[in-house]
């Protein structure tokens, strides 16, 4: 079975079998489940809806506000990258993001110029474990692109897990569960932009995640040469690597890694990838291929 | 290193016990139909002031009621490899969902948004899926656009 719905502005697509322990019934609640997944995380943690959590959150400075583990989560983690690069990754990377005109919601058209002035960083993110709040110091936009798709895909697929074999793609970032029709790991390519045989490499996958964070989509409007991932302190788009995929046991991480990893670049880049003990595929701007992890 | 990367595991893992545990998964699902967004206005007056910084965060407030009508409805888009048909289900002036609805039937989902003719060929052979940078809904935004003209309210 396989549907495709539109959700945080890429196609999320779902492809699950039910084996023989499972009715046909009971797969397409789960396949609805996941989806909800996205739903879910969408309404929390979007950047491009006035009244998302995200933004509700963003409107108020100085006083810690309650939120759902649905925001608190991604944040979570998206912090812990920003301490673990000192910065290079920023959630609070909202604003300029917007100035670069990623800032259209992808239904409604509707473009959003938030009124701060961009110099906050993560360290004006509070949040309290205790008390699942969270406490904006400055003024500043959230940004949780690289995480909160990630943990959506990781919620479906949790909704999944019955499946004898599934995989969620979100336009690009995918998790495979279980095992295709053959019964065999699912074949997972790793897309060339560049060349006309397509593919980087293809991988055997099974119940792990492959993310690709990568400058040959989603090209700034207003900026020339620039693209959705921004380095904070230079407020420009690094060039040096086309494409960067993660392979990890979760999409969350492979989702944060990815981009965590394209923003540093270079050794550092390679070596976040690394020392995390993941697998990695890198395409260089002089097209050259860089493997980490064995793979 | 392996020490390092169960943190991040253990981040992960328990991310997703928190939406479990708390028991939001259960009490947000029974409510049908949340709404993914609002409608606000056609994708094609859009306003936008980059950069200038004077612009407010939009008021939730500023959305027309009763623009559309209730249901879902179909609506078609076309890009250079064929037809692409959306249902879009609206309530209360929210889209509440947008589902791809024959992609099974005439094509591959990959030849909408625009996959490199290779990267198709190599994929009917063996790949099942591909993992590449985000590519964004624009392929779609037709579609869509078409689904909210039949909603209109006359």
């Amino acid at each position: 079975m396989k549907r495709a719905k539109l959700f945080m502005d890429t196609m999320v697509q779902i492809e699950a079998r039910s084996g023989n322990e499972m009715s046909e019934d009971a797969l397409d609640i789960c396949i609805v489940k996941a989806f909800e997944a996205f739903r879910h995380v969408e309404r929390a943690c979007s950047r491009f809806s006035p009244e998302s959590e995200l933004m509700q959150a963003c409107r108020k400075i100085g006083e810690a506000t309650p939120i759902s583990p649905y925001l608190f989560e991604p944040l979570r983690f998206a912090l812990e990258m920003a301490e673990w690069t000192e910065g290079v990754f920023d959630p609070a990377i909202g604003r300029l993001l917007e100035s670069k005109g990623f800032n259209r919601h992808y239904l409604t058209g509707e473009r959003t110029n938030s009124n701060v002035d961009g110099s906050a960083t993560y360290l004006d993110i509070e949040l309290s474990e205790a008390n699942r709040t969270l406490c904006l110091h400055k003024p500043l936009i959230l940004d949780l692109g690289a995480t909160a798709k990630g943990f959506a895909i990781d919620l479906a697929a949790r909704e999944l897990k019955c499946c004898a074999g599934f995989v969620v793609n979100a336009g690009g970032d995918l998790y495979a569960g279980g095992t295709n029709d053959q019964d065999d790991k699912w074949t997972i390519g790793i897309r060339n932009p560049a060349k006309v045989n397509g593919i980087l490499q293809s991988l055997l996958i099974t119940d792990a995640a492959v993310c690709t964070s990568g400058s040959y989509e989603r090209r700034s409007e207003v900026v020339e040469g620039e693209h959705h991932i921004v380095r904070p302190d230079t407020g420009k788009s690094p060039n040096e690597w086309i494409s960067c995929s993660v392979i990890a046991p979760y999409a969350m991480m492979a989702d944060a890694f990815s981009t965590a990893a394209f923003a540093i670049g270079g050794e550092e880049g390679i070596a976040l990838i690394e020392d995390a003990g993941l697998q990695g595929l890198i395409l260089t701007a002089d097209s050259r291929i860089k493997k980490i992890g064995g793979i | 290193m392996a020490k390092m990367k169960k943190k991040w595991v253990v981040l992960c893992s328990t991310a997703i016990a928190a939406v479990y545990t708390a028991g939001y998964w259960a009490t947000e699902s029974d409510k049908s139909n949340i709404p993914v967004n609002a409608v606000y206005s056609s994708p094609s007056a859009t306003s936008s002031t980059s950069g200038s910084g004077t612009a407010q965060v939009l008021d939730s407030q500023s959305q027309v009621s009763s623009k559309y009508n209730d249901g879902t409805y179909v609506g078609m888009g076309s890009n250079r490899r064929g037809t692409i048909q959306v249902s879009v289900a609206i309530e209360n002036d929210r889209i509440t969902d947008v589902e791809i609805s024959d992609f099974a039937m005439h094509y591959s989902i990959d030849d909408v948004v625009g996959m490199p003719d290779e990267v198709l060929q190599i994929q009917s052979a063996n790949v099942e899926n591909v993992s590449g940078a985000t590519y964004s809904t624009r392929a779609f935004s037709d579609a869509v656009q078409d689904a909210l003209d039949q909603a209109l309210r006359a």
